[in-house]
């Protein structure tokens, strides 16, 4: 009898584990299954992998209630053969289950709502990675990120000083480009009617995001804040199971915006971190939130509604599509807003198909961008996503979530569609109407100079048409068109720009010429990229070189995070924009906190 | 009528059927003693929609083949599910309709018409049983999450609605055959239900209702499409 096989640690662990996290939905959902199949075209899985039946939703739910039903169900227990009941023994086979329900779904929920019988997978899927993650089964990434959260707050990392730092930054570009030194971005301000929480992608990579919402908020005349600390509304625990990390993170945020006394809590647009916080962290937390929460889609929508802002959607004239993120749509029912607010900031919009809670999965979701592991996995099963896209004929494709862009944007350039990814906040930013009294004290100080002033206004443009002047900048690809594109942007506000195509001849230009950033890319032939970042840290020599990778593959990420030294100054997904470019040069080069 | 007859139209139904209610009695019992989860947050979504509407939505879910994708896009499997589901109430109405109803005479309440409607309805129902053996057993998908409880309980029913078209015309004089075979598999069926997956019909107010619930509270039930 399989009673006397012996069973490992961890076996029994997840055993005894299942006992605790069984509730009745789930209880339900795993004695309900008719194995009808009516759910497994459901799944983008199954549809890129025909034929595989190992990717069908019920044949991967039963991964986990062979388990329930050879352990907590009668006929199971009695029988097993004759229901498939099974239990785990080995960690062997929590390794294969951990391929199943890391490595195969994305927990989009998409085969929940087709079952007739209302079984939902995905809760089962995140129970059962939930009992693998508590000992110490899962994806790398998974318990890089989960740590990350734990001890740093953050899923990324990113560190007290460098959050505030582009806080500042932001700020003072905000300033310039408005020419408003009233513009900012509070920090910690008490009793404000709004505390404005974000995703640590916005910081790392995308913090144009963060001075667009504070543009926003400032044109619509808002009380806002944003906390110092206990800022991200991002939550692993979603995608890793783990209830407590769950509890523990959202925990931290309502308890700071308590502490702030902050009236609402504006979540920015972000699927799972919506869910997590909107949703699921008072069910995690135990603890009745006293205080309202929404995602700012709908506080943009609220201004534009209450005349607080308003928007030209003529500014906004690329065709455009909307992706429902499975967590906003599926989980929260938030998609109707997002197109209302698309119908005000933009001039075509094309409606994808399906949509709304029948959207497909970006395929991004569920941690799947912190499993490189699954990443080829993941590219193929995206193969539905691009063909909806494909079909709106759309050049940009919007979302109100930040694992849809990486996922998004990692699909378009595999399949090399010729379209963008961008969210609401910085379309509404672009529509946004800005009010009239600011251009009126520019014209004072060149009225009032008469003779002298013509040459000054020359003078200062100069400089600020070439902000990376006395810049040396080394520029490491192997792909010409890249090298030649980042070459001249960067020539053509003043660097001197010195070009490698593999890793040693980067490091001959960085030894010869001791250029004050290295661009680097990821994949290059000759010596490791991996290497070339570790020897140029580890040489005191260039300590002062700041490394920004620019990368069209951010499943390497690893070969350069991994690795026991200083992280990057800076990080770039491929394609490349020029504004985002310059953007991210001036920040790791600090030019934006320069006296001189 | 003989007495075996008797007896399995009788007592043998009855005493199956108790049996049968008592173990879902307990079923259900067992299921509730797991507690439910629950929603502290405010809900979410359009305010049109709540909890309630998320759970009748849910309940009717199974009469709405428009409501799910996998029902749209497949109307001859939904087809299948609605006849197979009907030849399923008539055999049960049968078997209550032969011993209680016709007076422990041959024949059937309401004559010919009445038996033809029986016959047509579970007629109609085995061929879909035969289309469905065929399927779980062709399609790679279907064999690849399908158990023998799956392959059984499919053959039994349709076996089941073998007799039962058979049995209808509730005629004996000629042999008892078919009659017993239909009582005799209809008491088997009553107790082997609560434990295979046919009992599946008493989860499915509880799973639709806390997934509804859940759906209408976050305002995802009653879905909209675009």
């Amino acid at each position: 009898m399989s009673g006397k096989r012996s069973r490992s640690h961890k076996a029994q662990k997840v055993l005894e584990r299942m006992a605790q996290k069984l509730n009745r939905q789930m209880v339900g959902s795993l004695v309900a299954c008719v194995h009808c199949g009516m759910c497994t075209d459901s799944c983008h899985y199954v549809l890129a992998n025909p034929g595989d039946p190992t990717y069908a939703p019920a044949y991967k739910a039963d991964k986990i209630r062979k388990l329930f039903k050879r352990h907590f169900d009668w006929t199971g227990r009695v029988f097993p053969w004759w229901v498939k009941a099974g239990s785990v023994f080995t960690d062997e086979e929590l390794e294969e289950l951990k391929d199943t329900v890391f490595g195969k779904c994305t927990n989009c929920r998409r085969c929940s709502l087709n079952c007739p019988m209302g079984v939902d997978l995905a809760t089962l899927n995140r129970m059962a990675r939930g009992l693998l993650v508590s000992v110490g089964v899962m994806p790398e990434g998974v318990a890089v990120v989960s740590k990350d959260q734990w001890e740093i707050g953050n899923q990324m990392g990113v560190l007290k000083e460098d959050y505030l730092e582009t806080l500042e930054w932001m700020a003072e570009e905000l300033q310039e480009e408005l020419d408003d030194p009233e513009v900012s971005i509070p920090i910690d301000k008490n009793d404000c009617e709004v505390v404005y929480s974000i995703n640590p992608r916005e910081v790392k990579y995308d913090p144009r995001s963060i001075s667009d919402a504070a543009k926003i908020f400032h044109f619509a005349g808002e009380s806002w804040t944003m906390p110092s600390e206990c800022w991200d509304m991002t939550n692993f625990g979603l995608f890793s199971g783990d209830d407590d990390l769950g509890g523990s993170v959202a925990r931290r945020l309502y308890e700071k915006v308590s502490e702030l006394r902050g009236r609402k809590l504006v979540i920015s647009e972000c699927g799972h971190g919506y869910r997590s916080t909107r949703c699921e962290g008072p069910n995690w937390a135990r603890l009745d939130v006293p205080f309202e929460m929404e995602s700012s889609v709908i506080t943009m929508l609220r201004y534009i509604r209450e005349g607080r802002i308003r928007v030209d959607k003529t500014r906004n004239t690329d065709s455009v599509t909307f992706h429902d993120s499975c967590n906003n749509a599926r989980s929260c029912g938030l998609f109707e807003e997002p197109r209302e607010l698309l119908s005000l900031v933009v001039t075509d919009f094309r409606e994808m198909h399906p949509n709304r809670a029948e959207n497909y999965c970006c395929t991004g979701g569920g941690g799947a961008m912190s499993m490189s592991e699954y990443t080829p996995r993941r590219l193929k099963s995206a193969k539905i996503k691009a063909d909806q896209l494909k079909a709106t004929g759309a050049k940009v494709v919007v979302t109100s979530c930040h694992n849809c862009v990486d996922g998004l944007t990692d699909l378009i350039r595999h399949y090399k569609l010729d379209m963008e990814v961008t969210q609401l906040v910085n379309l509404v930013a672009n529509a946004l109407v800005v009010p009239k009294k600011a251009p009126v004290p520019a014209e004072v100080p060149v009225k009032v100079p008469v003779g002298v002033p013509a040459e000054v206004p020359v003078a200062v443009a100069a400089e600020e048409a070439l902000p990376l002047t006395g810049r040396t900048i080394v520029v490491a690809d192997d792909e010409p068109d890249q090298v030649t594109l980042l070459a001249t942007i960067l020539e053509d506000n003043g660097a001197t720009v010195f070009t490698a195509s593999n890793g040693d001849e980067a490091l001959d230009l960085v030894h010869r010429h001791r250029p004050d950033l290295l661009t680097l890319d990821l994949a290059m032939p000759g010596r490791s990229p991996g290497e070339v970042f570790e020897l140029i840290r580890r040489n005191t020599d260039l300590e002062h070189l700041k490394i920004c990778v620019i990368t069209g593959r951010p499943e390497l990420r690893k070969v350069i995070y991994d690795r026991s030294v200083a992280p990057p100054e800076g990080y770039l997904d491929k394609p490349v924009s020029e504004e985002k470019l310059l953007r991210n040069v001036r920040k790791v080069l600090e030019l934006a906190h320069e006296d001189g | 009528m003989s007495e075996f007859l008797h007896f399995s139209e009788h007592r043998l139904q009855e005493f199956a059927l108790v049996l049968m209610a008592l173990v879902y009695t307990v079923r259900i019992l067992w299921l509730l003693s797991y507690k439910a989860g629950g929603e502290r947050q405010a809900p979410t979504g359009p305010g049109a929609t709540t909890p309630a509407k998320g759970v009748l939505y849910s309940w009717a879910n199974i009469a709405m083949p428009w409501g799910m994708e996998s029902t749209r896009r497949r109307p001859l499997l939904y087809a299948q599910f609605v006849i197979f589901h009907l030849g399923v109430t008539a055999a049960i109405a049968l078997s209550f309709l032969i011993p209680y109803g016709s007076g422990e005479r041959p024949g059937l309440p309401g004559g010919d018409a009445v038996v033809w409607l029986f016959q047509g309805l579970i007629g109609a129902a085995l061929v879909v049983g035969i289309i469905r053996l065929v399927r779980r057993v062709g399609s790679p998908y279907m064999r690849a999450i399908s158990s023998p409880d799956d392959y059984f309980s499919l053959v039994l029913l349709t076996v089941w609605f073998f007799f039962a078209v058979l049995a209808a015309p509730n005629q004996y004089a000629g042999g008892e055959w078919h009659l017993l075979g239909f009582f005799i598999l209809t008491a088997f069926f009553l107790v082997y239900v609560p434990f295979s997956k046919i009992s599946h019909y008493l989860y499915y107010p509880f799973t639709r209702y806390y997934l509804g619930k859940s759906m209408g509270y976050r305002g995802v039930y009653p879905p909209r499409r675009g």
